[in-house]
C-alpha cells in the first residue's frame, strides 16, 4: 500500500474525541504549513472536499440545496482519490437523509426531490417512502430514529452530536485503512474540522450567525 | 551448464548481503520519514526518535554475516546450495527490514504523543527483529553443512 505521507502523518498531533477536548491541539495555521507538504494534486481535492462537507462556517459553502448538487456534481469530476469520493458519498447521504427528515413535515415530497435529486443515491428513496419516519433506511442507517427524534425535540446540539460522532468514527476507519497515506490525512483534516466546530459552540455567536442568514435571504429576496 | 550454476552460486554468496541493505533503506527511510515528522511536534527526546528509525538497519549486518559465512571456494557442488540459502535468508532480510521499518514508524507515531507507550510500542518491532534473527542463525547453521 502506497503510504507517500509518513512525515507529514507524523507531524500531526493525537486529536482526542470531539466530545472531551478542551482545546485544540494544532492551530489552523500550523496546520496548514504542514499540510504544504500534500501533493499538489491532493491539496487541490481535500480543498475542494472541504468547500463541500466542512462544518466550520468559515468556509464558502453552497447556501441552497441546488447550489450543493451543483458544486457536488463538480466535485464529482475533480476528486479521484477513491476514500475520499467515498466519504463525500457518505457525507451528502447524510445530509440528504438529515434534509429529508426536516422538511419531511412541512414540505411535498416532489419539492424535496426537486431540490435533493442528483445528490444522494437516497433522494427518490427518500422521496418514495415520504409519510414513513425513518424512510424504511433504519436498517441502513441506525442513527435516523435518534436524528428524528432531536428534530422532534428540536435539540440542534445533540443533533450535531450525533452526526459528529457518526463522521468521527468513519473517520477513524479510513484513517486506520492507510495509516501513512492520504486517508489518514483527510481524515485528521476533518476530524480536525469537527473539533474546530464543536469547541467554536458560542450562543451569542450562534445567534449573530443566524442573524446574519437571514438578512442574507432577506437581501437574496 | 556449469557456468550458470556458479553464476547462481555467486548471486546467492552475495544476496544476503544486497537484499539485507535494499531492505534496510527502505526500512530506515520509511521509519526516518517517521522520526522527522515527529520532531516537528515534540519538544525534546529527539534521539529516541533517530534511535528507533535506525533499527532497521540490523538486517545489513546479519546479512554480512551470512555473506561472510557462505564466502569458500564455488565448485559445482556447493553453488547449488549457497544459492538456496543465500537467496531465502537474503528474501528474509529484505522484508524483515521493511517490515521492520512499517512498524517503527507506527511506533514513533503513537509515541511522540504519548510517550508513556514509547517502550510497548517497540514490541512489534522487536517481534519482527526476532524472526530476522531466526532466519539469520539458522542461515549461518545451515551454511556450516555446505560443502567446502
Amino acid at each position: 500500500m502506497a503510504e507517500p505521507y509518513i512525515t507529514l502523518v507524523s507531524s500531526l498531533p493525537y486529536l482526542t474525541s470531539f466530545e472531551r477536548a478542551e482545546r485544540s491541539p494544532i492551530t489552523q495555521l500550523r496546520l496548514e504549513q504542514r499540510l504544504h507538504n500534500l501533493e499538489p494534486g491532493d491539496a487541490k481535492q481535500l480543498a475542494i472536499a472541504e468547500g463541500l462537507i466542512s462544518w466550520r462556517m468559515s468556509l464558502a459553502k453552497p447556501k441552497t440545496d441546488k447550489e450543493m448538487v451543483l458544486r457536488y456534481r463538480a466535485a464529482q469530476q475533480e476528486i479521484s482519490q477513491p476514500a475520499l469520493r467515498e466519504f463525500i458519498e457518505f457525507r451528502i447521504d447524510q445530509q440528504t437523509i438529515l434534509a429529508g427528515l426536516r422538511q419531511s413535515k412541512t414540505v411535498f415530497e416532489s419539492a424535496f426531490l426537486e431540490q435533493a435529486s442528483g445528490a444522494s443515491r437516497w433522494a427518490a428513496f427518500i422521496a418514495s417512502h415520504w409519510d414513513i419516519p425513518d424512510f424504511k433506511l433504519a436498517a441502513v442507517y441506525p442513527w435516523i430514529p435518534e436524528a428524528r427524534s432531536y428534530l422532534d425535540n428540536n435539540d440542534a446540539c445533540g443533533l450535531d452530536k450525533l452526526m459528529m460522532s457518526i463522521i468521527w468514527r468513519r473517520l477513524s476507519l479510513i484513517a486506520e485503512s492507510n495509516r501513512f497515506g492520504f486517508e489518514a490525512v483527510f481524515a485528521f483534516v476533518f476530524k480536525w474540522d469537527i473539533l474546530q466546530a464543536w469547541l467554536a459552540r458560542d450562543a451569542v455567536q450562534a445567534k449573530s450567525r443566524f442573524q446574519e442568514l437571514i438578512n442574507e435571504v432577506k437581501n437574496d429576496r | 551448464m556449469e557456468p550458470l550454476i556458479l553464476t547462481l552460486g555467486w548471486i546467492g554468496l552475495y544476496a544476503p548481503l544486497a537484499l539485507g541493505a535494499v531492505g534496510s533503506m527502505i526500512g530506515c527511510a520509511r521509519a526516518g520519514s517517521a522520526a522527522c515528522g515527529a520532531l516537528l511536534e515534540v519538544e525534546g527526546g529527539y534521539g529516541r526518535y533517530i534511535g528507533v528509525a535506525a533499527m532497521p538497519s540490523s538486517q545489513t549486518i546479519y546479512g554480512i554475516v551470512v555473506t561472510m559465512a557462505l564466502r569458500r571456494d564455488l565448485t559445482i557442488e556447493n553453488a547449488p546450495g549457497i544459492f538456496g540459502l543465500g537467496i531465502l535468508v537474503g528474501l528474509a532480510m529484505l522484508y524483515g527490514a521493511i517490515a521492520l521499518g512499517d512498524a517503527c514508524a507506527s511506533s514513533i507515531n503513537v509515541s511522540k504523543s504519548k510517550l508513556e507507550v514509547f517502550g510497548i510500542s517497540l514490541a512489534p518491532a522487536a517481534l519482527v527483529e526476532g524472526f530476522s534473527v531466526f532466519a539469520f542463525v539458522f542461515a549461518l547453521v545451515l551454511a556450516a553443512a555446505i560443502p567446502k
